[in-house]
């Protein structure tokens, strides 16, 4: 399996050829992020910005201001917390068609560890105004995102994170049941989803059935997804690769659902850390042994 | 008909009038960028916006002296002066540091130090094909700011020759170390050769003698080879004797109610 970068690298190479207002800019880690790709088919249209994400998104600020359309790739870390204040002014306040591409996002960093980690990095975006989220969790939801960015104008943040993820039954959109809908359901994104899916087979074993909703667009929420979870669940358990703060069970929190929300997220605790994502996840809060655990405890 | 200097100095006292008016601002930097700014609209920016890639971008990187900018604004009749009277008031077509989606003829938003030049390159990149020059006026202070020299590193490399940079060179930032004599030195000490050691072309002139300016920003404008820079030196609170001697009190200040009485006759022409 390929990592989610390099799937969107190459998508975006290939849409290139049809839209010639497209460039890339690349923070120096074209070969780990998936903007190699474009690099190889459309030289002319990669920048290489430099390590200097900064600038690279004040630059894309301005070329967006002149009807370019340029895709920003970086490290999840680096695009949202480097450069921080550059896309509050450039991107969220002026409005610009700029699409950030943050791979390696989320506590799951391999070797890299805590440095690399953008646990809270939905926590930071989704606090700007006018900034759209994506967060897919396989091939086809990628697709399906890069494809609602093509054809958009908001200022976008795309979430990958740097383990390869297998593909998902259902047809994507911008969120859908991967099983079908309970009283009790588990709601996740991006790579969490594949965690979610490890739990509702634990419980399965257990003789309990649990729905799981996928969520591949997270800012700004689908009103369909609300409507759902309010008239089917009276319990959600949000699992997340985020800190449980400020994400996506932070997110569904604020819109007054009728169920409980529970959050399964990484605690506060944890900043990140080396090793490899069976290693990670089996000493920390996403174990799915865990959350199946706290799931059967559930009143 | 009004003169170049009467003019010149109708828009400085439309700055200072619509400072004290809202109580207090960004005299001195303000005052300072005026005849840069006035120069480079009158006299070397193609101005023509009935289509994106036909007019010339400004970027006001140092947005605290915006006022000046919306001044020349309204003289060139981009939105009435009496909009001036509003200015940094709610609901007011003039924020406090320039807003693209709310006044007319502003290119980017700046206000957050040490972007424009930035954004600057970006469009330069993108109005290249187009022939349009981007210029980008930065205070000396923002030059502190690290994403400058990103943006001159990246800038370089590309040779974005369309890329114009004008420091608007007072030798004063707000507070700055101007209480330990050890180290109140320029905001950035021999600017000239940090940016012509990235490989920018520089030129020095007078930033407040408009033929000087006019003849540099025409050879600035013919050069596409690379990216440069103008360091306009100016002296802060150009124009004001009262404002010229106090650069930190009126960095961002207000003037008391008998300052205001005064003002006027504290002027000080300015060469033209």
């Amino acid at each position: 399996m390929e990592k989610m970068g390099m799937h969107c690298g190459r998508m975006l190479a290939a849409h290139m050829k049809n839209d010639e207002k497209i460039y890339v800019l690349d923070g120096d880690l074209a070969d780990s992020n998936g903007a190699i790709c474009v690099h190889q088919q459309h030289p002319e249209r990669f920048i290489m910005a430099g390590i200097a994400e900064q600038s690279m998104v004040s630059v894309a600020a301005g070329m967006a201001s002149v009807q370019l359309k340029p895709w920003v790739f970086s490290f999840a870390a680096f695009l949202c917390y480097r450069a921080y204040d550059q896309i509050r002014i450039g991107l969220s306040q002026a409005k610009m068609n700029v699409k950030l591409v943050g791979s390696h996002a989320g506590g799951f960093t391999g070797r890299n560890g805590q440095t690399h980690a953008a646990i809270n990095d939905i926590a930071v975006m989704a606090s700007l105004p006018n900034i759209h989220i994506w967060s897919p969790a396989c091939k086809g939801d990628l697709a399906y995102a890069m494809d609602r960015m093509l054809k958009d104008e908001h200022p976008t943040y795309l979430r990958l994170p740097r383990e390869p993820l297998g593909d998902l039954p259902s047809e994507p959109k911008e969120w859908y049941w991967l099983k079908p809908a309970r009283r009790v359901t588990l709601v996740a994104t991006g790579l969490s989803v594949h965690i979610a899916l490890q739990v509702h087979k634990l419980l399965s074993k257990m003789n309990m059935e649990v729905g799981v909703i996928n969520v591949n667009k997270i800012v700004p929420l689908p009103e369909s997804l609300l409507h759902s979870i309010n008239a089917l669940c009276t319990e959600i358990i949000v699992i997340e690769d985020h800190y449980q703060v400020g994400g996506l069970a932070s997110m569904l929190s604020i819109h007054r659902l009728s169920c409980r929300i529970h959050a399964k997220g990484w605690g506060m605790n944890f900043t990140g850390q080396s090793g490899d994502y069976e290693e990670i996840l089996h000493h920390y809060d996403l174990n799915p042994h865990r959350i199946c655990q706290e799931v059967l405890t559930l009143n | 008909m009004t003169t170049n200097a009467e003019e010149v100095a109708e828009i400085r006292d439309i700055i200072v009038d619509s400072l004290v008016r809202c109580g207090g601002g960004h005299f001195g930097g303000a005052l300072s960028v005026t005849d840069i700014l006035w120069v480079l609209y009158k006299r070397i920016l193609r101005l023509d916006r009935s289509a994106f890639d036909r007019h010339d971008r400004i970027i006001l990187s140092k947005g605290h002296a915006c006022i000046a900018q919306y001044a020349i604004l309204a003289k060139l009749g981009y939105f009435d002066l009496e909009e001036l009277e509003r200015y940094a008031q709610f609901n007011s077509l003039l924020e406090g540091h320039p807003d693209m989606l709310k006044t007319p003829g502003i290119d980017f938003s700046s206000g957050s130090l040490g972007q424009g030049l930035s954004i600057g390159l970006g469009m330069a990149m993108g109005l290249a094909k187009a022939r349009r020059d981007v210029w980008v006026i930065m205070g000396d202070g923002e030059c502190q700011e690290g994403q400058v020299w990103e943006a001159v590193q990246l800038a370089e490399r590309y040779k974005r020759g369309n890329l114009k940079a004008v420091v608007d060179y007072n030798k004063y930032q707000e507070y700055g170390w101007f209480f330990d004599p050890e180290c109140n030195k320029e905001p950035v000490e021999k600017l000239g050769r940090k940016f012509e050691s990235f490989g920018w072309k520089v030129w020095d002139v007078d930033g407040h003698d408009h033929l000087q300016l006019q003849d540099t920003f025409k050879m600035v404008a013919e050069y596409q080879e690379g990216p440069c820079v103008v360091l306009a030196h100016t002296i802060k609170g150009k124009g004001y004797a009262l404002i010229e001697r106090d650069p930190i009190r009126f960095h961002c200040g207000e003037l008391s109610e008998e300052e205001q009485r005064g003002i006027t006759a504290q002027k000080i022409p300015v060469k033209l």
